[in-house]
């Protein structure tokens, strides 16, 4: 049978507020309970259910992800993925061994070389002293610290700190492997080697629990995704589902005041899935009082993306000499030139009130995917290069002016 | 378990079968798997101690050096009361138990914080925590190793022989170390859950050299107070090494002096049955303790 992890109906329970940690204080309070008569202190209400009934199944070849806001217990479920707390109730299977992408120099001690410490991390990590001496090299070599291998760890860098305890992570060869929020390591160059790492773990079929923040990572890796809420799962869908659920439901709505204008709908005119560069279109329908007044009040559409929440793009109906009418029900065509990079974002309506400045009425919002067009290009802005050649005689090269502004030689070219 | 605040599901918990010693075999199997990692911390244990230290090796003999120095100043007092000689004999008693004294102390002492001291470790990455507290005691092993093979080219200066008794020395090291697993076990994850435990250890440890005879045989307490002495396992332990080591006596025939004109048992066979059950019950108790309380340890630390 292959690897895997199962919950199944998994609750844990944590205490708010302080226990009794010496027995100074112990003894005490035993005793006081003794001699009062056994009244339990409020035990009930301190303490709170930080996992509810969770339930899932990863085996080989599926990545999970886990998704919520601080607090909704995603840090709780991989302790008790990785057996550092055991569940109150409900079962939690483990086949395998766990390799953990977590906090990847605990082990480490600052007084050892980081040979010793990779030895010793390694061993904490249940690699074997053999496998350890084997991948040696190869660890080494990932994380870029071979000058200062003999070094104590004290004297490293955070970063040189960061990727030797990710090159030794990367190099356990687990049949599980947990992922939390590693994946900010080193500067960004490493980064992108890294997360290469991981995506190569992630396709070498073991089954893989990722939980993070930036849930691209999750769009670019699991095969299907929970969202956590208050320890409760509130979806269990695909990743792209449980990301519009989660930005979605967290995304602060404008005060749904008294507006003179509402928009009251919203649909793509064709799919919600665009290649990058090219143009969506989408419909609004909008619904204005007698009382509206088109110098004051605008609607607004605001372009954010899903995984970082900034916003990039935001425009209003004036803006585009759009006059609206009072009283009345009306459709609004938009049409957005989809210039950004493959991921996933928000669009946004809502109504501007440039009286008091501030968002009065949120509208409707969809999530828009972005896919990869034909043309691949790097960088944060599609800015849809067109390239052409022509083939020029050598040594008639005649510099255009921009180039004889800066050149400080340009006679030299000419004559040659 | 009072659980008001929230809905429960029915219907809970996995029944376990009742197996013989399950939590020590679990245990067992699990330190077994992890000797790797078991011996990777007794190694950085060990480097820590020697590195940037100004003794260096000699850290390893200056505890047991310190105690029989201490020693020699109580026997020399004793033995101006009495109005006797001190004889080379009584330093090499006094080095042999002190030996086994400082190896007790120095692991209770480092097992004791072990679990605290990893607390990083403890709250983030899963492993058996058993290796965490064995392996302070394995680096004292290394170090009271140190001290045995100065002892042993010692000794022979003193006057002290091979004996077949001698053989029994290795017995009561195992004992030893034993019985201190045992109580590093039980102590770091007392400590654990109650900080001031390391501090109860401290002032125990302090002390504790009174109660257990390492300047004194517990024959000079006379019949009564030489039974109370015997009642602290680590005295058939340390009465036992000086006895097969130096005295060449065979550990199961008991042995009597007459102090003042009254018998006095300075040996027991029973005493070193007593130790044994100490040492392995001990380990069983502590080790089933230690298993069933490990999965508390990430949220109470």
């Amino acid at each position: 049978m292959g690897s895997g992890v199962r919950f199944e109906g998994v609750w844990k329970k944590f205490q708010r507020g302080e226990v009794h940690d010496s027995l100074r204080d112990l003894i005490p309070a035993v005793a006081r309970r003794f001699v009062r008569g056994n009244t339990p202190p409020p035990l009930s209400t301190r303490e709170f259910w930080a996992v509810r009934d969770v339930s899932f199944n990863v085996g080989m070849g599926q990545a999970l992800g886990i998704m919520g806001p601080n607090g909704a217990g995603k840090s709780t479920i991989l302790k008790l993925l990785t057996k550092i707390l055991r569940p109150d109730r409900g079962i939690r299977e483990v086949h395998g061994r766990i390799g953990m992408l977590i906090e990847i120099s605990a082990g480490f001690h600052p007084d050892l070389t980081g040979r010793e410490n990779v030895f010793l991390q390694g061993a904490i990590m249940g690699m074997k002293r053999v496998d350890i001496r084997r991948k040696f090299d190869e660890i080494v070599a990932f994380s870029e610290i071979e000058d200062f291998i003999d070094t104590p760890v004290k004297r490293y860098s955070s970063g040189m700190n960061a990727r030797l305890g990710f090159a030794i992570a990367a190099h356990v060869d687990p049949d599980v492997l947990i992922i939390d929020e590693v994946l900010a390591v080193g500067d960004f160059r490493f980064q992108d080697k890294a997360f290469g790492r991981i995506h190569s773990m992630c396709n070498s079929g073991i089954p893989v629990v990722l939980v993070s923040h930036q849930l691209d990572r999750i769009a670019s890796l699991c095969s299907e995704a929970i969202l956590l809420d208050h320890g409760q799962v509130r979806l269990h869908a695909s990743p792209s589902e449980c990301i519009q659920e989660y930005t979605l439901g967290v995304a602060p709505t404008g005060e749904s005041a008294e507006s003179t204008l509402s928009i009251i709908g919203m649909r793509f005119a064709a799919a919600d899935i665009v290649m990058s560069g090219e143009r969506v279109k989408l419909h609004l329908t909008c619904r204005s009082r007698d009382d509206f007044d088109n110098d004051a009040t605008d609607i607004v559409v605001t372009v954010r993306s899903a995984t970082t929440g900034s916003m990039l793009f935001s425009t209003g109906a004036r803006p585009c000499r759009i006059e609206m009418p009072r009283g009345q029900e009306f459709e609004i065509d938009v049409e957005l030139q989809a210039n950004l990079t493959p991921g996933l974002y928000h669009v946004e309506t809502g109504v501007w009130d440039g009286v008091s400045q501030r968002l009065v009425h949120g509208g409707p919002s969809r999530m828009l995917t972005v896919q990869p067009g034909t043309r691949p290009f790097g960088g944060s802005v599609q800015l849809n290069a067109q390239m052409s050649m022509r083939t020029v005689a050598i040594g008639l090269h005649m510099p255009d002016s921009a180039d004889a502004m800066n050149d400080p030689l340009p006679e030299l070219i000419v004559r040659s | 378990m009072s659980t008001a605040s929230s809905p429960l599901p029915s219907g809970t918990t996995n029944p376990r079968k009742i197996v013989p010693f399950r939590d020590l075999r679990e245990a067992f199997i699990d330190v077994l798997e992890h000797r790797d990692l078991l011996q990777q911390l007794t190694l950085r244990d060990i480097k820590l101690r020697y590195k940037q230290a100004v003794m260096g090796l000699a850290w390893a003999v200056f505890m047991p050096v310190l105690i029989v120095f201490s020693g020699l100043i109580i026997r020399y007092a004793m033995s101006q009361m009495s109005g006797q000689h001190l004889v080379p004999v009584e330093v090499a008693n006094i080095a042999v138990k002190g030996l086994g004294w400082a190896f007790f102390v120095g692991a209770i002492g480092f097992a004791t914080a072990s679990l605290i001291g990893n607390m990083n470790l403890v709250t983030k990455i899963y492993f058996p925590r058993e290796v965490l507290p064995l392996s302070t005691v394995g680096a004292q092993m290394f170090d009271s190793g140190l001290g045995v093979v100065v002892l042993a080219v010692i000794l022979p200066f003193l006057g002290v022989r091979l004996h077949p008794s001698t053989l029994w020395a290795p017995l009561l090291f195992l004992l030893l170390i034993l019985f201190t697993t045992a109580a590093g076990l039980a102590l770091s994850c007392a400590n654990l859950f109650f900080r001031d435990v390391k501090y109860i250890v401290q002032v125990v440890l302090m002390f504790g050299i009174f109660f257990t005879p390492v300047f004194f045989e517990p024959s000079m307490l006379g019949a009564r107070g030489a039974f109370l002495v015997m009642l602290n396992p680590l005295t058939g332990i340390l009465e036992g090494l000086r006895l097969s080591v130096i005295a060449g006596h065979n550990l199961f025939e008991p042995l009597y002096t007459v102090v003042k004109g009254v018998t006095v048992p300075e040996w027991q066979p029973w005493e070193l049955w007593y130790s044994v059950v100490w040492s392995i019950g001990g380990l069983i108790a502590a080790g089933t303790l230690f298993r069933r309380v490990q999965p508390l340890f990430a949220e109470y630390v």
